[in-house]
């Protein structure tokens, strides 16, 4: 068969056709696997930061999120309130900045009265494993726990108290970028600078 | 003509093996071998569309004008990958997470490529198929090995599991892709080496 122009055209047109066609199905059928992994994950994210997911199994996720947390807002932020019989017991508030090689995102949870943190948990992160990649492992992210902080006081590492918070060593630059993310989530969100 | 199936695996799996001897497939081995996990996980989904978009252009290979066979090419893997990153992001969400980018990139991969040019046009499905796939084992196979020496001295672990031994540091230059390039880089210098011992042995 001689392959012409309009043959080599056709051809491409049909051949996108189809395989467009075959990954639209493919993709409809997974969808809701896929956004159910990606809530859960999130939910999970949400009460890890404030100190509620311990042990929880997948299962649990679901039912502690719908009891426990609420969408709602923090000096006209939005962010999750975690209420327990009618009281205000913490808020996970969503941060953001630049890592070292990427962007980081996650929570950080803070007291009802803002006067301390609850936790600190990240959904996203491109760091160097092994190095930067560490602050996701427990020995780092569960210091954050308890740590008291006010308006006006940035954290740093160091001493708080009875409290201590450590870089990761090896890690100096996501170390300070988890820092300053932190930081910049107190100022705007937690303490509202710019209200006062 | 086509190639018997142990021809075409041992060429795959050792003679010819797409990494160390033709050098194909270094950028993903260098960026995944820091675990054992992520370079097996790696390894399948490369064997897999490998395998697939083989066997697929092989079929349309009479149909396929010649001018436009890159770009078939490029469209059948491309949907092969989405489909295996789909597949990840629904059953092993996990997985699907540590590896991120990388899954995307198997499309890149010029393994894959290089096998639908240099074989699969011109070969039947079948042949194809198993050429596709033990190509990709053959990847999987070197990657394994590179994360083998890298997570042990790396992190002290196999696939996760703890293998550390008391007083042992980690070496944290093996967690980075530069380590991979090291190890690699031996690995084809000792095949290299051997080769040309018996090259020079048959040509005595």
């Amino acid at each position: 068969m001689k392959k012409g122009h309009i043959y080599t055209l056709l051809f491409m047109v049909a051949l996108t056709g189809v395989l467009v066609f075959a990954l639209a199905f493919a993709y409809e059928g997974l969808k809701p696997g896929i956004a159910g992994h990606a809530r859960l994950r999130e939910r999970r994210a949400v009460l890890d930061s404030l100190g509620l997911a311990q042990g929880l199994s997948d299962g649990e996720v679901d039912e502690a999120f719908e009891r426990l947390v609420k969408p709602g807002e923090l000096n006209g932020h939005e962010v999750y309130v975690y209420e327990e019989g009618g009281q205000t017991l913490g808020y996970a508030v969503p941060i953001t900045g630049p890592g070292l090689w990427g962007s980081i995102s996650g929570y950080l949870g803070v007291k009802g009265d803002l006067s301390g943190l609850l936790g600190l948990v990240f959904t996203s992160q491109n760091e160097t494993p092994g190095l930067g990649g560490r602050i996701e492992e427990p020995q780092y992210k569960e210091q954050f726990r308890g740590v008291p902080v006010s308006a006006g006081s940035p954290l740093s590492y160091g001493d708080h108290g009875d409290y201590r918070v450590d870089a990761v060593t090896g890690a100096t630059q996501t170390s300070k970028a988890v820092l300053s993310m932190v930081n910049r989530a107190l100022d705007a969100v937690i303490f509202d600078k710019e209200a006062n | 003509m086509a190639d018997k199936a142990g021809k075409i695996i041992n060429r795959q799996l050792f003679t010819e093996n797409q990494v160390l001897r033709q050098v194909l497939g270094i950028c993903s081995s260098l960026a995944v071998t820091n675990t054992m996990s992520n370079s097996l996980v790696m390894g399948l989904g490369l064997s897999f569309v490998t395998a697939l978009s083989s066997m697929t252009l092989s079929a349309m290979r009479s149909i396929i004008p010649h001018r436009v066979r890159m770009l078939a090419q490029t469209l059948v893997i491309a949907v092969y990958v989405i489909l295996v990153d789909l597949f990840l992001k629904a059953f092993l969400p996990e997985i699907s997470k540590t590896l991120g980018p990388y899954v995307g990139l198997i499309i890149t991969n010029c393994i894959i490529m290089g096998r639908a040019e240099a074989y699969a046009q011109k070969n039947p499905p079948l042949p194809a198929l198993i050429d596709g796939f033990f190509s990709g084992l053959g990847y999987t196979g070197v990657l394994l090995m590179v994360a083998l020496i890298r997570e042990v001295l790396g992190f002290g672990t196999v696939f996760g599991m703890n293998v550390n031994f008391a007083g042992f540091e980690t070496w944290t230059i093996m967690l980075m892709p530069p380590a991979a390039f090291f190890i690699i880089g031996s690995f084809i210098w000792l095949l290299g080496a051997r080769a040309a011992k018996k090259a020079a042995k048959t040509a005595k």
